[in-house]
């Protein structure tokens, strides 16, 4: 079952996406809408507002990885049991990919809306804090040597505490599409998004959560397999077989 | 005899009545007559009567600003029509969004894959290295 897993969740999600794309494309609407509660920022986006489906799916699960990394860490500095640390090591590892995705869309979105690749606007500029965060963790496990989980773990927990910040950071003077005018800032465009358009939002939020786990499964046996690398090849310095 | 006369002449009369009104109707869709040779005496004609009445001139010139106005309303929306246009069949953008996810998924899982062969294999070699080494350690150990 353990190794059924993966190839299962892989072909869940490739369903999930191959339908989400038909639903994107086909069937959900263009909202063309001026109501000030339906439109993305004085502007609908027209055709560019098929980016949002997956834009969206990917900082779902780019938050939820970064959850699962850092309640992982705390696990291991209290239990030191390092099962808990391959997971918040794989988490991570996944949560920077999906995050490179999450501003790499994000960037071409603001490029059809506003005509510009970035803006140093609150939300932006918190995720990409939040990225580097993530960026520094894998860092920090390659070079920062025998304590490098330690430390590692907490930058996790602080990646986890930014989280929320980034969320909430949609206020007044915000350009992002989620502070535009008439919307409920804690409720944003997926709150109020047009009913037609949320059969493909959410099955592509479903499909990349099979997506996520899978990668995930798969980051922690290969984790797993380069403790047991490390592991034997201290056996082999012990019995002289490495120098 | 002087009633068949009469009605022959009727018919006559009425057919020649009906050529010439499809004749006249033929000529009416010939093109337009050329303007006028002495376009240059019309315009001084104008340019007089103008001149001469101020009502006219500005009646005149209420007519031309009138025609520019349209001129560059019609430009407008012209403009405004084609950027709609393009912004709502605007695909490049999308593409390229899509494009760069699959791009990054593709990548990762390449990175996973090679990674986990990589490691397989050099798990491997170090299994049977050890196992050699403690194979060749027992008969040592014996004599």
């Amino acid at each position: 079952m353990k190794k059924l897993a993966v190839p299962l969740l892989a072909v869940l999600a490739a369903i999930g996406l191959a339908v989400s794309v038909y639903l994107v494309f086909y069937d959900a609407p263009l909202e063309y809408s001026r109501n000030a509660e339906l439109q993305l920022n004085g502007s609908s986006l027209f055709f560019n507002q098929k980016i949002v489906y997956f834009h969206v799916g990917h900082a779902f699960w780019l938050f939820g990885a970064v959850f699962v990394s850092g309640l992982s860490s705390i696990a291991f500095l209290k239990t030191r049991n390092p099962r808990w640390d391959d997971i918040a090591s794989a988490s991570t590892d996944v949560a920077v990919a999906f995050g490179a995705v999450v501003l790499f869309t994000g960037s071409v979105w603001a490029k059809a809306a506003w005509d510009v690749w970035w803006k140093w606007e609150p939300r932006l500029t918190m995720s990409l804090l939040l990225w580097l965060i993530l960026v520094g963790y894998v860092l920090v496990r390659r070079f920062a040597g025998p304590s490098a989980d330690r430390i590692a773990s907490g930058m996790a927990i602080f990646g986890m505490v930014v989280v929320p910040f980034v969320y909430v950071m949609v206020g007044e003077g915000n350009s992002h599409p989620q502070a535009a005018p008439g919307l409920n800032p804690s409720e944003g465009v997926v709150g109020k998004i047009s009913p037609g358009m949320r059969p493909a939002l959410w099955l592509s939020v479903a499909s990349f959560l099979c997506w996520y786990v899978a990668l995930l499964i798969s980051r922690v046996q290969s984790t797993r397999a380069e403790r047991e690398l490390r592991e034997l090849r201290e056996r082999g310095f012990d019995l002289g077989v490495l120098s | 005899m002087t009633k068949k006369l009469f009605a022959r002449s009727i018919v006559l009369v009425v057919l020649l009545a009906s050529a010439a009104a499809a004749f006249a109707q033929a000529g009416a869709g010939a093109p337009p007559a050329s303007p006028p040779a002495n376009l240059d005496a019309a315009r001084e004609a104008c340019k007089a009567a103008m001149n001469a009445d101020p009502t006219f001139e500005a009646y005149i010139v209420k007519i031309a600003d009138e025609k520019a106005q349209q001129k560059r309303d019609q430009d407008t929306i012209d403009a405004h029509n084609d950027a709609y246009h393009h912004i709502q069949k605007n695909e490049r953008h999308v593409i390229y969004a899509y494009a760069g996810m699959w791009v990054v998924a593709a990548a990762f899982v390449i990175f996973l894959w090679r990674r986990q062969q990589a490691l397989k294999l050099e798990i491997a070699q170090l299994r049977r290295d050890l196992e050699a080494a403690a194979g060749d350690a027992k008969p040592a150990g014996r004599s």
